[in-house]
């Protein structure tokens, strides 16, 4: 689906909109579905170890074998992932017009954000848990970090690129300082909203998972550290299964959302 | 404020950068006048916050291994960034060079891409150890795929009427890659770039906590077993500091390669 | 479905916080305390006692309401008992004790669970090495958060210089060693230990044991805060007796134990599983435990570690003994019921 976003506009007809993803899709999981059948005769034809590469038949069976914990821990990880980028996304976009509407601010506060981002989570795992507990929101407020600054960085770029002659415009017409917000700046910024929020979906899910790693029992990101000290490499493929399913199913969906609301097209 | 404002824009880097840099590093301050009050006046245990002022002595103190851990994660950075990087923008070549290849490369690359960078690290130990090369290929997968996906996007931002007038003069595929689309793509390809940079040094460092020989996740994941909260502190904030250089130097490359932007 | 249950959960705390504040009469005070313990990692059969007696419901009859978090990587369990994040904690073991004290946490340990080295060090029987004398000029890998010190400890009493060993620190995974890679690898009895025997035969394997050098590293610690050992003394005695029923139950009926742990995390390999409680138990059951009874602190053990970590210059001096170890808890609870 990403392959669209970085077609030219021209290249995409307006009409038949619902056929065209359609068949994509099945293009895609027909090109899946050949590749893991490719995958399993190769690794039968050489013999790999499966604990280098496991045949694809036998991660399914694994799965399928013990679905509850796979199936809880897709819709844990999920719910962690949505918090955090939920919350991440507001937070980000509302930062990012406090950051444009007061300078001073903006030139205060952007560094420590800046900072913030290079340190690694995983680093405070301990501090969290003892800020948080075991929560759902020790998960989602990794996640959260994780989110909210590409958005931030992305939605004041949107709202400092609008046209100044519309602003005067707007304003010439009495436009109060929120209308020029909620009609023109706003929508002018969403195209590069959503592009942060594409690359935000992603950022959430790894946030989530990091997070389930400070000591947790259900989530994807528990059953791949399961796997790896277990050195159960079927389970670890298991695990990254479910989470590119995780990861591709959220960001068709923010893709798609983002056809839909940014119908003038998203040009970076 | 906006009249101030219009006639500095000229003089950018002068006025505005010094202004800019003078409230940011304000901002820093206030923080770590903050974060030093808080340890200090609820006289926090360094399990739960240590003072700055105790972080930074005792990364003066500790300034050999610190650095030889840090030169360490940043090697490792290094080399995965720049394959990384190769890898991005190799493939998004080919696939303007060759473009039935993108009917091929960008599902599966999408495909790995939907996968969390650190949902691989697991079988990436498990496949390459413990030493640098998994820590090398974690973060040449990280980077790989921003810089692919911004490449690809500068490299298709071509106006195509530019394309056709080439063609028309005789030019080759490789002529137009190398005299129109490159150049096009470079301000693309060089914030791709920038952003992957930061992100190297901590998928390194995310690598290193799960098993490594050495380097600054090492370093922290060795201080908390043995309850050394402020070598934690001491090893993060070395990283900050080796992350924003490596954003810093790039960026300064990007400056000078990408004048025209 | 997890999240709905997480809130329905917290809901309740809430209701129940609510009842105790409301009602702070002393009729009510036979609600269930909530207590969390925190595991040194995540859940297999390592801690079945654990589940066991959640799952027959002895922490409630102790009036203790306990929710089990587990460990994972770069989390330490010293750290979140002694800052009160959570009540009691199975912690890494003598190290981290001796680690934490040295750093100023105030916790306390009240009881030991593995009174034996829990890991090994395992060469191929049709490899050049016959003793520990063989180590010279091999390639060793072990884990450098304590097994290294034991290695070492072995190493000197075995008459070899430490510096003339190639030690390095060990992969996530025993590949290297069963690919021949490397001579030496450390391996916990109860999971590497496993992994490598399926993969190579036990016939092939020959192991050194850290108790033949004299040499003793006894793990798995339980561990509370000095807040806890003081104002609540009689719910670390319940603790420990729930907890040392919970043990019992598991040996005496090691498949219903796998049972319930494996309720607790289904991908875990079943027979893995069942190899690991028969190993914990050998390593919870020997020394002087069958006299004095599960989880028993055996203060000569304790000294040994200690000269061992002084030794290797981990902690900086000696710490104060009589203030990390605590057995009257357990001395309170009669010594037969104690008994494995």
């Amino acid at each position: 689906m990403s392959a669209t976003a970085f077609q030219s506009p021209a290249a995409r007809p307006g009409t038949s909109s619902f056929v065209r993803p359609l068949l994509r899709g099945v293009r895609s999981l027909a090109i899946l579905l050949a590749v893991l059948l490719a995958a399993e005769g190769l690794i039968v034809l050489f013999g790999v170890k499966p604990w280098y590469v496991p045949r694809p038949s036998l991660v399914l069976n694994a799965i399928l074998a013990t679905p509850e914990p796979y199936v809880q821990g897709f819709l844990r990880t999920l719910a962690e992932t949505l918090m955090g980028f939920v919350s991440g996304a507001l937070f980000g976009i509302a930062i990012a017009i406090v950051f444009f509407r007061a300078r001073v601010l903006r030139e205060l506060i952007f560094p420590v954000f800046v900072v913030s981002q290079t340190i690694p989570v995983i680093a405070f795992g301990a501090l969290v848990v003892l800020w948080f507990g075991n929560t759902l929101l020790a998960k989602a407020a990794i996640s959260f970090y994780l989110t909210f600054f590409p958005v931030t960085v992305n939605a004041l770029l949107g709202l400092e690129s609008v046209d100044t002659r519309q602003e005067a415009l707007m304003r010439s017409f009495g436009a109060s300082r929120f209308q020029l917000l909620t009609r023109l700046q706003l929508p002018a910024a969403l195209p590069q909203i959503f592009v942060a929020l594409r690359l935000a979906s992603a950022l959430s899910l790894v946030g989530a998972i990091v997070g389930e790693w400070f000591g947790d029992t259900v989530g994807l990101g528990v059953l791949l550290l399961q796997g790896m000290y277990n050195e159960n490499v079927v389970g670890i493929w298991a695990a990254i299964a479910m989470c590119a399913l995780l990861g591709t199913g959220f960001y068709a969906v923010v893709a798609a959302a983002e056809r839909a609301l940014v119908f003038w097209g998203a040009e970076q | 404020m906006n009249q101030t404002v219009a006639p500095a824009r000229s003089g950018r880097f002068a006025a505005g950068f010094s202004r800019a840099t003078l409230r940011g590093a304000l901002g820093m301050v206030l923080l770590v006048a903050l974060w030093e009050g808080l340890a200090r006046g609820l006289a926090l245990p360094a399990y739960t916050l240590p003072s700055v002022s105790a972080i930074l002595s005792s990364i003066f103190e500790h300034r050999q291994s610190l650095l030889a851990a840090g030169a360490y994660t940043f090697a490792e950075a290094l080399m995965g960034y720049a394959i990384g990087a190769l890898v991005g923008v190799g493939l998004a070549v080919v696939i303007t060079l060759v473009p039935v290849t993108r009917n091929a490369i960008v599902p599966v690359a999408t495909s790995i891409n939907s996968v969390p960078v650190v949902a691989w690290s697991p079988l990436i130990l498990l496949w390459f150890g413990i030493g640098m090369p998994s820590k090398v290929v974690m973060v040449a997968l990280a980077v790989s795929f921003t810089v692919f996906l911004s490449a690809l996007a500068g490299l298709d931002r071509v106006d195509r009427r530019s394309v056709d007038l080439m063609r028309s003069f005789g030019a080759g595929r490789l002529a137009i890659l190398f005299r129109l689309r490159l150049p096009t793509a470079l301000p693309l390809i060089a914030a791709g770039l920038r952003v992957s940079t930061v992100r190297a040094i901590i998928v390194a460092i995310v690598t290193e906590m799960l098993g490594a020989y050495d380097g600054l996740g090492w370093v922290i994941y060795q201080a908390v077993l043995q309850v050394d909260f402020v070598r934690v502190w001491s090893a993060i904030f070395v990283a900050s500091a080796a992350s924003l250089a490596f954003f810093g130097l790039v960026g300064f490359a990007e400056r000078r390669l990408v004048f025209w932007k | 479905m997890i999240p709905r249950r997480t809130f329905l959960s917290s809901l309740a705390a809430g209701a129940a916080l609510l009842s105790t504040a409301v009602g702070a009469l002393p009729a009510l005070a036979a609600d269930p305390v909530p207590a969390t313990l925190r595991l040194k990692w995540l859940p297999q059969a390592q801690f079945a006692g654990f589940y066991v007696a959640v799952a027959k419901g002895y922490y409630k009859a102790e009036g203790i309401d306990l929710t089990i978090n587990p460990g994972g990587p770069n989390i330490l369990a010293e750290n979140l008992v002694a800052t009160g994040a959570d009540t009691f904690g199975l912690s890494g073991g003598l190290d981290s004790v001796f680690a934490a004290r040295d750093k100023g946490l105030p916790v306390v340990c009240v009881g030991i669970a593995h009174q034996l080295t829990p890991f090994v060090f395992v060469v191929r029987t049709d490899g050049p090495i016959k003793s520990i004398q063989d180590f010279k000029g091999k390639k060793v890998t072990t884990w450098f958060t304590g097994a290294n010190h034991v290695l070492k400890a072995m190493l000197t009493k075995a008459g070899v210089d430490p510096a003339l060993v190639d030690i390095q620190p060990q992969q996530v995974s025993v590949t290297p060693f069963v690919d021949g890679q490397i001579d030496v690898v450390t391996a916990t009895r109860y999971n590497e230990y496993y992994t490598i025997k399926t993969r190579m035969g036990e016939e092939k394997l020959r192991t050194f044991v850290a108790e033949d050098s004299g040499v003793t590293f006894p793990r798995d610690t339980l561990i509370v805060s000095e807040t806890t050992a003081k104002e609540k003394p009689e719910m670390v005695k319940g603790f420990l007796r729930a907890t040392i029923k919970g043990w019992q139950d598991a040996f005496k009926d090691p498949k219903g134990a796998i049972d319930t742990v494996m309720k607790v995390a289904p991908t875990l390999d079943r027979a893995h599983q069942e190899f690991m409680l028969t190993e914990v138990q050998k390593l919870m059951t020997a020394g002087k435990v069958k006299e004095d009874g599960l989880f028993w602190i055996d203060m000569d053990a304790v000294k040994i570690t200690q000269q061992l970590f002084l030794d290797a210059k981990v902690i900086a001096k000696p710490v104060d003994l009589d203030a990390t170890f605590n057995r009257s808890f357990l001395e309170a609870i009669p010594v037969a019921e104690r008994r494995p």
